[in-house]
């Protein structure tokens, strides 16, 4: 077993809206991750995802609210600290981020090797600018990114290079964790391709420690990371093997976003494109019992009532239900 | 740099087309306003005499000696002819300076109170629109309808406030012209000191009503901007916000600079009001007395100069954005 990167134990926080009402939406997350390994998010609009990767971080502002929980960073607790010490310590250096919205991520008017100046300089004030720019071209180039594009404004850039660029930034200081929130989202394919390709070097030569990968799309995850959640109304509902999730889904809302996936895979081709029905609830009320039954095709009247516990069938193998896997198992079989 | 060339070639043309069609609607304006131009000298000319022959004949002489009897369009040929060589005419109201004489005595006290009072209001105004929207909570609350209501307030109202106020009530500043009535003109520390006193009540009229709509736009702006993305990404990397704020400032300032450049071009027909009111001697007094005094080269001057200054800050403005603005200066070198 690898050194561990980064532990989340029972992590909730909160939104606050204007109206003053709280909206629970990361509802008791506890997660591991080792070094050289990247874990994968999966979950609907809406579920939490984007919500998981800010509360990761340790830094929160308006409207987002730390409740209660620890995030513990190679072994060290960043949930007590200071937030001026965590951005100045912790983010950018231990902990590094990539945007959903990574086309508006970078300021239009700046060049690029001035922001990466910038970030580098917080963190390490020695630096001369003639080292930084050393170090930004070297890292560029290993990236498979040119050089010039250090010189030129994020206007300049193209959609795909614009990703890429806020990847390599993102990573510069080598981070022990990297959490990437749909960094591929808003690609054509064959930019993806070289985002994924890129998230896969970062992994592969160390140059990030460990990974959260966010999306919602399956197949991609499963190409990805190792280990894959799924979210479900700010919940982990089921965790395991990239592998295990994709083949072998043990509660219903996998099953059914596993059913959903457009390009199945080996295996797979004989399960007919399906949609679960309905949408994820309101994280201002959420229902008593458990959170998916609303929608759930084999829900029972005690579904709506008791909250599911966590079940752990296998180490690493997690899921949120009241049914027996083997039960389930039964129902998937008899469709 | 060649599509730069074309681009401002281009533009320039369009300069000197606008230049001219605002070259003859000044000339022409004036002259269709209704009474009689040379009433006032003719009047006091002939003051004391009884000859009613004698009277029309001098009142001849002046039509001749202004061309007044000749062609409108004679006329206009005249008068672009004399602007070759440099000539604007002769004032008929205050017969027989010449404009270019009236102009460049009141042109430097124009310049010198609205100069430095554009410019320290749109700094001013800026900085505290920033802070403002940076900020919120209670200094927003407070500084904000504060500037709603002076930058809404006419400025006839804030010159007499602080007329009254200043000058009649607290007596610590003069209430009226450029430098004391018993003074002539020096280089002596008494004159200036004069100068100055006479100075600062209509500087700071026209510096507050800058200010109020200066800060109202950066603040709106600002708010904008620190809502986007790049704000965010920024954070997540651990820059400061000291240091985010310049990014902030600086792309709200693009608008505004748009604005200062656009007060610099209306700069000399400025505060018509404000001079009135502190019966103060520059261009916009020239500008009324020409007005009622039906004085038509004095008129056309004038308003030659405000075109000319008007579009050089166009101009200008177009050169800087394209240095301050990368996303601008990619659309010019485009085309």
């Amino acid at each position: 077993m690898g050194k561990v990167m980064l532990e989340v134990r029972d992590l909730k926080t909160k939104y606050v809206t204007r109206m003053k009402e709280d909206v629970y939406s990361v509802d008791g997350v506890s997660l591991t991750i080792e070094e050289g390994k990247s874990l994968g998010v999966a979950g609907e609009s809406g579920c939490g995802k984007s919500t998981l990767a800010l509360s990761l971080m340790g830094y929160y502002f308006a409207p987002l609210h730390y409740m209660s929980g620890d995030i513990i960073v190679d072994g060290q607790n960043i949930s007590g600290m200071e937030p001026d010490y965590i951005r100045k310590h912790i983010l950018g250096s231990e902990i590094a981020y990539i945007p959903q919205a990574a086309m508006n991520a970078l300021n239009p008017t700046q060049k690029i090797i001035k922001f990466i100046n910038n970030v580098i300089h917080v963190h390490d004030p020695s630096m001369s600018k003639g080292d930084i720019y050393d170090m930004a071209r070297e890292r560029f180039e290993k990236l498979g990114l040119p050089e010039n594009v250090l010189q030129k404004h994020a206007v300049e850039l193209s959609g795909g290079m614009k990703q890429r660029t806020v990847i390599a930034i993102s990573t510069i200081l080598s981070p022990k964790v990297l959490i990437a929130d749909e960094p591929s989202s808003a690609l054509d394919v064959t930019s993806q391709k070289m985002v994924i390709k890129m998230m896969k070097q970062l992994m592969h030569e160390g140059l990030v420690k460990s990974m959260i990968f966010i999306t919602h799309e399956l197949p991609l995850l499963y190409q990805v990371t190792d280990d894959i959640m799924v979210m479900y109304a700010g919940q982990i509902v089921e965790k395991g093997t990239a592998h295990e999730m994709v083949f072998d889904p043990i509660m219903p809302y996998t099953k059914g976003l596993m059913g959903s996936i457009i390009v199945p895979e080996d295996g797979m081709k004989a399960n007919k494109l399906e949609a679960i029905p309905g949408t994820p609830p309101n994280l201002k009320h959420p229902p008593a019992g458990c959170r998916f039954a609303p929608r759930c095709k084999y829900a029972t009247p005690e579904c709506m009532v008791y909250a599911p516990p966590v079940k752990k069938p296998a180490p690493g193998r997690e899921y949120r239900c009241l049914f027996e896997e083997k039960y389930l198992k039964e129902l998937y079989a008899n469709g | 740099m060649k599509g730069y060339i074309k681009y401002y070639g281009g533009r320039i043309a369009w300069y000197v087309v606008t230049f001219f069609c605002a070259l003859i609607l000044n000339f022409i304006l004036p002259r269709l306003m209704p009474g009689n131009p040379i009433a006032t000298i003719v009047s006091n000319a002939t003051a004391g005499m009884t000859d009613a022959s004698a009277i029309k004949q001098i009142q001849e002489q002046y039509i001749q000696r202004f061309g007044l009897d000749k062609s409108y369009f004679q006329q206009f040929w005249l008068y672009v002819g004399n602007l070759l060589k440099g000539d604007m005419g002769t004032s008929f109201s205050q017969y027989p300076r010449t404009v270019s004489n009236i102009i460049g005595s009141s042109v430097l006290w124009t310049l010198g109170l609205q100069l430095p009072a554009i410019i320290v209001g749109w700094c001013l105004g800026n900085f505290l629109g920033c802070i403002a929207a940076y900020i919120r909570k209670g200094f927003d609350k407070v500084v904000m309808p504060v500037f709603m209501f002076i930058s809404n307030m006419p400025a006839f109202g804030m010159a007499t406030i602080l007329l009254w106020l200043f000058a009649i009530q607290l007596k610590i500043a003069p209430s009226g012209g450029g430098y004391g009535f018993d003074m002539v003109p020096n280089m002596s520390w008494a004159f200036i000191q004069s100068v100055l006193s006479h100075w600062i009540l209509p500087f700071c009229s026209v510096v507050l009503i800058t200010i109020g709509g200066q800060a109202i736009g950066m603040r709106s702006m600002s708010i904008y901007e620190l809502n986007a993305d790049y704000v965010k990404y920024s954070r997540f990397l651990g820059i400061k916000d000291s240091k985010i704020i310049t990014y902030v400032f600086r792309n709200a300032m693009l608008p505004q600079v748009t604005g200062l450049a656009m007060s610099f071009g209306t700069m000399l027909s400025g505060n018509i009001i404000a001079e009135q009111v502190f019966s103060y001697p520059g261009v916009g007094s020239a500008l009324l007395s020409s007005v009622t005094g039906r004085d038509y080269p004095l008129l056309s001057g004038c308003t030659l100069i405000i075109t000319v200054m008007v579009l050089i800050a166009n101009l200008v403005i177009e050169i800087l954005y394209g240095f301050i603005d990368p996303r601008v200066k990619a659309n010019q070198m485009e085309s």
